[in-house]
């Protein structure tokens, strides 16, 4: 390759005007431009708004489809549970047994496993958990800091399997959660935390 | 109409964000003309163009919430648009892109200057195709979206001095095609 002189790119760049090249420079500044005028006059194909706008419209499919469909379609799954969190869901199983019978106890189905969002917010207003399971939409899942040591948890019932999840604090971060045990990248340059639910009567 | 009229971004997005499915549309008409483009450009096909950005805008619908300044949607989408270009071409068996269902954009029978601008194309699309993927978005988003390196950072995740390094090996490159071949 070539290199072409660095006055050419500074005129590309707006760093220099074009008048301060020369004639046989200018031309090649003059060809390259109209090389990308080429390429962005072109017609660029189809609108997709129609295509678009379909899917959004289509009812979201219920937990109950979706769940069926994660049980039906073929795909490997690892499950690796530190005892720790063993431990933490016999406790939390324990836990919700003694609750009294009055408070809202969840039942769970045979392909159904308990999950626990714990995260440390100090000075945080609001914590809410999105991810895969709730559509990624905020104010279904609040985290609760009862006793305002800025740690933040929530337990939920989620279908077993793996989930991808982010921390919303104060209705505007979307933070990973650093203490899982697995991340993956996301269409939008970010992590996102996995969490594997596994289930309860499995 | 101008799409671009109406209201801002900012609004459109809190209608939406507010349960205003609809108003969707508005960002899809708006900005889908420039990442079908920019999405042809990288893949260097209409087709797999069509559905990296149809992918990316559902994406984007569903993650709206999590664009956190709405006035800089633009770039937002775009990042979406490129980060699914990635992927795509990742799947191939190299970046190199194909143009094969990439169609003419001129009758044949039209006159012959627009069959010269036709065959003018095939030249800068066949040296496009011959970047690597990096300088090919690099060139794409400087010179036929009229980024600024600034802007192109934001979609890309890139540094500057880096994008700067991309978009001149571009150029060099692309000028030694198009000398070479017309």
């Amino acid at each position: 390759m070539n290199p072409i002189d660095p006055r050419i790119h500074q005129v590309l760049d707006g760093e220099i005007p074009r008048e301060a090249l020369p004639q046989d420079l200018r031309r090649v500044v003059e060809r390259l431009e109209s090389a990308a005028a080429l390429l962005a006059a072109a017609p660029e194909g189809r609108s997709v708004a129609e295509r678009v706008l379909a899917v959004l419209r289509r009812p979201a499919r219920s937990p109950v489809r979706r769940l069926a469909q994660w049980l039906t379609a073929p795909h490997p799954v690892t499950l690796r549970i530190r005892p720790v969190w063993s431990l933490a869901l016999a406790a939390t199983l324990v836990l919700l047994m003694l609750l009294p019978e009055e408070r809202s106890v969840p039942v769970l189905g045979e392909h159904e496993g308990i999950a626990q969002f714990v995260a440390r917010f100090p000075g945080a207003h609001s914590v809410q958990v999105v991810g895969s399971f709730n559509d990624w939409r905020t104010g279904t899942i609040p985290l609760e800091d009862r006793d305002g040591d800025g740690v933040w948890r929530a337990v939920v019932v989620l279908p077993a399997g793996a989930h991808e999840y982010m921390f919303v604090v104060d209705d505007e971060r979307w933070v990973p959660d650093y203490s899982a045990n697995r991340f993956v990248e996301d269409d939008f340059g970010r992590e996102n935390s996995v969490l594997i639910v596994r289930p309860v009567k499995g | 109409m101008d799409v671009r009229e109406g209201p801002s971004d900012a609004e459109v997005v809190a209608r939406v964000l507010g349960g205003d499915r609809e108003a969707f549309g508005l960002i899809v008409r708006r900005y889908e003309s420039g990442l079908l483009r920019f999405a042809t450009r990288v893949l260097g096909g209409r087709d797999a163009a069509a559905d990296a950005v149809a992918e990316s805008l559902v994406r984007a619908y569903r993650h709206l919430a999590s664009c956190r300044d709405p006035t800089r949607l633009r770039t937002w989408l775009y990042r979406i648009v490129a980060n699914r270009c990635k992927s795509h071409l990742a799947r191939r068996a190299t970046g190199d892109v194909s143009l094969d269902d990439v169609p003419p954009i001129a009758d044949p029978a039209d006159n012959e200057a627009a069959l010269e601008r036709v065959q003018q194309l095939a030249v800068v699309e066949q040296a496009l195709a011959m970047l690597s993927p990096e300088k090919r978005e690099a060139f794409v988003l400087k010179h036929v979206e009229g980024m600024s390196y600034q802007e192109m950072a934001a979609v890309t995740g890139e540094r500057i001095p880096t994008l700067k390094m991309r978009v001149h090996r571009a150029r060099e490159a692309l000028l030694k095609v198009l000398e070479e071949r017309t």
